[in-house]
């Protein structure tokens, strides 16, 4: 054997053992407990144990109960109402942030994502209270005279899980339309106003079309998190604001029917892949360069 | 000569960003239907120039003035120039067609007369067949036909062109040069045209603007910019030159006397009157292309120089010869002579006579 033979054969090993090394951490920590769930999903309880015997039963039970499925639905069309409603609060602020100029619209950007470094559960609170009885809503609310007593609109119920983990997703909507507004070159706004066309037609022809792809990533980014939610409708959702989530959550817990938790989470994996995967394709242009 | 018709006019227009001068007090005309390309090393102001005539830079002060009236405050959009930008600014997200009607669809274009005119316009650019594709999938020569294609179908009064043609390599830019003049022989606008390239703009311009460091240094025709420089910097940014420092000395005839280390050089001063009356006295550079020298020739030209060959370059179509004159060690010379087949005897160290005639010998004010 040559040396360079020799050196190739320990290039390729070492570049084979980096490959593991690399590998060896989201295969470990994301497709075994995956792979996992995807096998209890096929087992059963009986008796408070669980039966390692594979059958469909659980998903026949979810598609046959009459509880599950309208819950379901529920859920997802819930979920894109909270990312439609973000994706159209959130473009406004992207598109006022890309029309600062220099350090600004940094500082801006910055503050809007501070409020992800807080813990989860102090922000579930801090809406709750602002959509609660006494909150800020209803007195405001009152104050203007909308309305003369408080009301209970806004708590323990969907309404509520809908405009709380809209507040708290609103930052994961900003962020990939900012980036896809400013990746639009300054020179196609300037080419724009040099054919003739107004501000107002620059934005419709040529800045909104152009932004799209970061508004259907920001969808799907909205969707998958609150879809796999189940803290924001345990804690603002009272008895009527039953979702998906929940649902998976007490399968594990007050139920102990893991095998059925697990079939559920299979389920929601599909649902988001498939998000993801929507996404994905609906945000590339295919002119893009 | 009648004047021609002046389409803009930019008076004393300057930019300062801060406290950074990029132009000062720049007066430039355009002439009606004439093909101008502003010239100069990159950072010499000559696309804040263009910028400002097409709206995306406002001047510090001046006036820009179209027809007689400042538009220096017009929006862009109002304007009747389009430009074709440097990274040619393609709609991504939009067909061929797309692109080039875009103009005429913000003008609200009735739908017919937009399709007429997109599809001759890239009859026009030859890209005919092109008008379903998307900008990502066409060549580099192909993209800045069709911002050529959408600048043009606006029938605008003037095209600014900045640098389009810096991204293509040098075959397809030579062949680009050649459609760009035939484009604006054809359609009869006016262009205005910012490049790098003094071959580029000799090869394509009416006349040419030389910018540097935020002045203009000359206006006039290739020609003229080239066998008249009008100040030492144009006078070494074309091409290769001999430069000879001096004093002005007196008219003798139709010429102008420079006296120098290496004697007396006498210079044209046809068609600039100007340097007749400049006092004597004054430092000025007497300036000769090295095609005009003759080496060792029959002697009848009024300028000679005695010099000793230094090197002798073989570079094709033509030999450069390099010589140091006897009478002052520090000027080197060069003369480009037609290569011959046979009969070469020059060699490093020959004893030589430069000579050239007045005729192609200027005076440049130091």
């Amino acid at each position: 054997m040559t040396t360079a033979d020799f050196n190739h054969h320990v290039d390729g090993r070492r570049s084979w053992l980096l490959a593991v090394t690399a590998f060896f951490g989201p295969v470990l920590f994301i497709l075994v407990p995956i792979g996992l769930f995807l096998s209890y999903s096929f087992f059963s309880v009986e008796q408070g144990a669980i039966v390692y015997t594979p059958s469909l039963g659980n998903f026949i039970r979810f598609f046959t109960d009459p509880i599950f499925v309208p819950i379901f639905w529920r859920t997802c069309l819930l979920c894109l109402a909270v990312a439609a409603v973000c994706v159209l609060l959130a473009f406004p602020v992207a598109y006022f942030l890309t029309t600062l100029r220099g350090r600004w619209r940094y500082v801006l950007l910055v503050l809007l994502l501070i409020p992800l470094l807080m813990s989860y559960v102090i922000k579930i609170y801090a809406v709750r209270s602002i959509l609660g009885g006494n909150g800020l809503l209803n007195r405001m609310l009152i104050a203007v005279g909308i309305i003369d007593q408080p009301s209970m609109l806004f708590v323990f119920n969907l309404n509520a899980v809908l405009l709380t983990l809209t507040v708290l997703l609103i930052p994961f909507a900003v962020l990939p339309i900012f980036l896809s507004l400013e990746r639009i070159p300054q020179s196609l706004h300037q080419a724009s106003a040099d054919l003739g066309a107004s501000n107002t037609q620059t934005f419709w022809r040529i800045t909104l079309p152009l932004s799209l792809p970061g508004a259907v990533s920001a969808t799907s980014f909205v969707f998958v998190l609150a879809i796999g939610d189940f803290l924001t409708p345990q804690m603002v959702g009272g008895q009527s604001g039953f979702t998906f989530g929940r649902i998976i959550y007490s399968q594990f817990g007050t139920a102990f029917n893991w095998p059925f938790g697990a079939a559920l989470s299979v389920i929601l994996v599909a649902v988001v892949v498939a998000a993801i995967g929507l996404g994905g394709r609906f945000g590339r242009h295919r002119g893009t360069f | 000569m009648p004047e021609p018709k002046s389409l803009l006019e930019l008076r004393s227009v300057s930019k300062s960003y801060g406290s950074t001068a990029v132009l000062h007090k720049v007066d430039l005309g355009v002439r009606d239907g004439e093909f101008i390309t502003i010239l100069g090393p990159s950072g010499s102001g000559k696309t804040t120039i263009l910028r400002i005539i097409g709206g995306f830079t406002t001047p510090s002060e001046g006036e820009i003035l179209l027809d007689g009236h400042n538009i220096a405050s017009m929006p862009i959009n109002r304007r009747p120039f389009n430009t074709v930008f440097q990274d040619y600014a393609l709609f991504p997200h939009l067909t061929v067609e797309g692109n080039v009607g875009y103009g005429l669809v913000v003008r609200g274009t009735p739908h017919a007369e937009t399709s007429t005119r997109v599809h001759d316009a890239l009859e026009l650019v030859q890209l005919g067949t092109f008008g379903k594709r998307y900008p990502a999938e066409l060549s580099g020569g192909q993209r800045q036909r069709v911002a050529l294609a959408r600048a043009i179908i606006c029938r605008p009064r003037l095209i600014l062109l900045d640098e389009p043609l810096a991204a293509l390599d040098v075959a397809l830019r030579r062949q680009m040069q050649v459609f760009l003049k035939s484009i604006q022989a054809e359609i009869r606008t006016t262009f205005l045209f910012v490049t790098h390239d003094q071959e580029e703009a000799i090869a394509m311009a009416d006349r040419i603007c030389v910018m540097n460091s935020g002045r203009i240094q000359q206006i006039g025709s290739p020609h003229e910019v080239y066998y008249r420089p009008a100040s030492e910097f144009v006078a070494r940014f074309f091409g290769e030159n001999n430069l000879i420092p001096g004093v002005l000395g007196e008219m003798i005839g139709e010429t102008r006397a420079i006296e120098t280390e290496v004697g007396r050089v006498l210079c044209s001063i046809d068609g600039q009157p100007e340097i007749a009356a400049l006092p004597s006295g004054r430092k000025a550079w007497a300036a000769c292309r090295p095609e005009a020298i003759v080496i060792d020739g029959a002697g009848a030209e009024e300028n000679q120089i005695s010099a000793i060959v230094t090197q002798v370059a073989f570079a094709g179509a033509s030999t450069m010869t390099s010589a140091v004159a006897e009478a002052a060690p520090g000027l080197v010379m060069r003369a480009r002579m037609q290569s011959r087949p046979v009969g070469y005897t020059l060699a490093r160290g020959d004893a030589v006579t430069l000579a050239f005639s007045s005729t192609a010998c200027r005076v440049v004010p130091a």
